[in-house]
């Protein structure tokens, strides 16, 4: 049997973290993790995160994932790839999977990080070959560059549904619809607009009624479900699709802390403010103790891998202190804001600020023309060129208010807060801000009245990439034709890291409703 | 199928192109990747049927949690295809319960 002073179990952002901070102040460490490669799911999000700098925001997630491979290195972390922990038992003894052979490890602490699994739901033909996961979508595309298929129905709206939903249309796929049989979308606003203004249509209230195919997936139909989640009969509606995708949600891995003994709090360990079960010397981190995102799991596997260090006697009191402090301030940012672990479950109707949100955004998917007006960062009828920050909701994101170097965007210490325009900057059209949110949903406007023309810049992301003198249709948020669109500028840059800003060319009256273009 | 070209990853980085066998027939694929990805980029979605009702399964969570996509390789059945690499001249049989050939 080999001992370690700390035993880590999963490679992911928190397992790794936890690995790192505990080896940097001089831990014998050792990760296990049961897949072929490092890094958890890191490696598959590629879109940019939200926080603040101190998160890792406008980072790609597996860029983020290759900065953690290279302290964990740095810091003599030995990770053990294909390698399946077994179980837990008393003593803090493991057994691990290898090959054919299991292995046995004693650990003086151990940090559980076995993460998530996803949900899944039932209904007629699930068992098809064609329905999926939405992570095996994102493996599948991201990892091993294949498209899980070529026309595609997500169900599910959450940060997972609307995100992988990008993702298959950043790979060429078509996604078909939306679907959700919640009343209200569930991720955030702005993850749907940038879905949404690619004219994907979303259908809440909707449910799968069945999927079609003898052998894999030819169609799925869909039904509205009443307030008991009956379909209503005659609301079906089919598609030809060969892929449906499920982002129902995930479960924490809980096994192992279970099969350590650790005390359960309902689906997740009981766990004290640093990561500690009830079992002394066992941590858990990351999602297996609460589903988060890759930004939180990070600051949880420090502070729980600070913990182990100060319990073994590597760290002082003092500096075990100043890290923990430093981290659960970062990570309450985090959970700051509307879509906050406090708020879970909580109906929300106005914003921070008191602004009334913009149900069409909750329901479609798209902000309604009818709610602009109520949110001063769009802006509209300025002169010069102005951004129009299209961010409702209160989510923990700042990366704009750094981006502008001219101080134009303004949100303060409080990263939840809706972004305001300062008055007193001007812009200079750099397109900075456009590229740096993560959300996609800042726009640069320059209306020239005189020429009847406007001039709209917004992200891009997809290939091929529009090019100057290029002549299209302008799409509006719900990725609707609105009007003809030529391309006048196409800015990459490598700060913009391959956000692409785009400028197009419209007549007057659309300079605010005008947010994509389509090649003819 | 295979993405030539990722707006945010580029291209995508491969092994050599190598030959494997699937039910008899041969099919390129590239070293290294999953089976199943080599199967479906050649169009393959049925991995197995199920044992008691003959049921077609594939690819389901991709990151070798589920096993619905396990076939017969080399010999071997209940092999995850998700996430067992493939190599040059790899025997992979469709699975049928946990034999290679559907019972009378």
């Amino acid at each position: 049997m080999e001992r370690y002073e700390l035993i880590v179990v999963g490679a992911g952002p928190a397992g790794l973290s936890a690995a790192i901070e505990a080896a940097k102040a001089g831990m014998k460490t050792v990760v296990f993790d049961e897949n072929a490669k490092p890094g958890g799911q890191l490696f598959k999000q590629i879109h940019k995160f939200f926080g603040s700098k101190e998160h890792k925001a406008k980072i790609r997630g597996y860029n983020i994932g290759e900065t953690l491979l290279r302290e964990a290195e740095t810091c003599g972390v030995e990770v053990v790839l294909n390698a399946t922990v077994a179980g837990v038992y008393e003593g803090r003894e493991l057994t691990v999977m290898q090959g054919d052979s299991i292995k046995h490890f004693k650990g003086d602490s151990i940090v559980v990080a076995t993460g998530a699994s996803e949900n899944m739901v039932t209904f007629p033909g699930w068992t098809l070959p064609g329905v999926i996961g939405a992570g095996a979508a994102q493996t599948m595309m991201n990892l091993h560059g294949i498209k899980p298929g070529s026309r595609v129905l997500m169900l599910g709206t959450g940060n997972v549904g609307l995100v992988v939903s990008y993702q298959l249309l950043q790979a060429g796929c078509e996604v078909v619809a939306l679907v959700d049989a919640s009343k209200k979308i569930g991720g955030y606003g702005v993850h749907a607009a940038k879905v949404a203004r690619t004219g994907v249509p979303f259908y809440l209230s909707h449910t799968i009624v069945a999927v079609h195919g003898e052998d894999c997936v030819k169609g799925v139909t869909i039904g509205e479900v009443d307030a008991a989640w009956q379909v209503i009969p005659g609301s079906e509606k089919t598609f030809d699709v060969d892929t449906v995708c499920l982002a129902v949600g995930l479960s924490p891995m809980a096994q192992l802390v279970k099969s350590a003994g650790c005390e359960m709090n309902g689906i997740v360990p009981a766990v004290d403010a640093y990561g500690a079960t009830s079992v002394p010397g066992i941590y858990a981190a990351g999602d297996v103790s609460g589903i988060e995102e890759a930004s939180s799991a990070m600051i949880e596997g420090r502070i729980a891998g600070a913990a182990a260090a100060y319990q073994a006697g590597y760290l002082e009191k003092s500096d075990f202190e100043s890290i923990v402090t430093a981290h659960e301030a970062s990570l309450g940012s985090l959970r700051e804001g509307m879509f906050g672990p406090k708020q879970r479950g909580r109906v929300q109707t106005v914003t921070e600020e008191g602004i009334v949100l913009s149900q069409s955004l909750l329901t479609k998917g798209y902000l309604d023309e009818s709610d602009l007006a109520h949110f001063p960062s769009i802006q509209h009828g300025k002169t010069g060129v102005y951004p129009v920050i299209e961010c409702t909701q209160n989510i923990p994101c700042n990366p704009c208010q750094d981006a502008c170097v001219k101080g134009c965007i303004l949100i303060g210490n409080d990263i939840t807060s809706l972004p305001v325009i300062n008055a007193e900057a001007t812009c200079t059209g750099c397109g900075m801000c456009v590229a740096s949110c993560s959300g996609q949903a800042i726009f640069l406007v320059e209306e020239k009245p005189l020429e009847s023309t406007a001039y709209v810049s917004f992200p891009y992301e997809f290939l091929p990439l529009p090019e100057k003198g290029d002549r299209g249709i302008a799409l509006d948020r719900s990725g609707a034709p609105i009007c003809d669109a030529e391309i006048t500028a196409v800015r990459t840059g490598k700060a913009m890291d391959q956000t692409h800003v785009v400028t197009m060319k419209v007549p007057l009256d659309y300079a605010s409703t005008a947010r994509f273009f389509r090649r003819r | 199928m295979r993405i030539k070209e990722h707006p945010i990853l580029g291209a995508t980085e491969k092994g050599a192109t190598v030959t494997f066998e699937f039910d008899g027939k041969p099919i390129q694929g590239f070293e290294g990747e999953p089976i199943a990805v080599a199967l479906r980029a050649a169009g393959v979605m049925v991995h197995r049927h199920t044992m008691k009702e003959d049921r077609p399964r594939g690819i389901f969570c991709a990151i070798g949690r589920c096993t619905d996509c396990v076939m017969i390789v080399d010999g071997k059945p209940n092999i995850r295809t998700c996430v067992t690499p493939l190599k040059a001249g790899m025997k992979v049989e469709t699975q049928y319960g946990v034999t290679a050939k559907k019972e009378a």
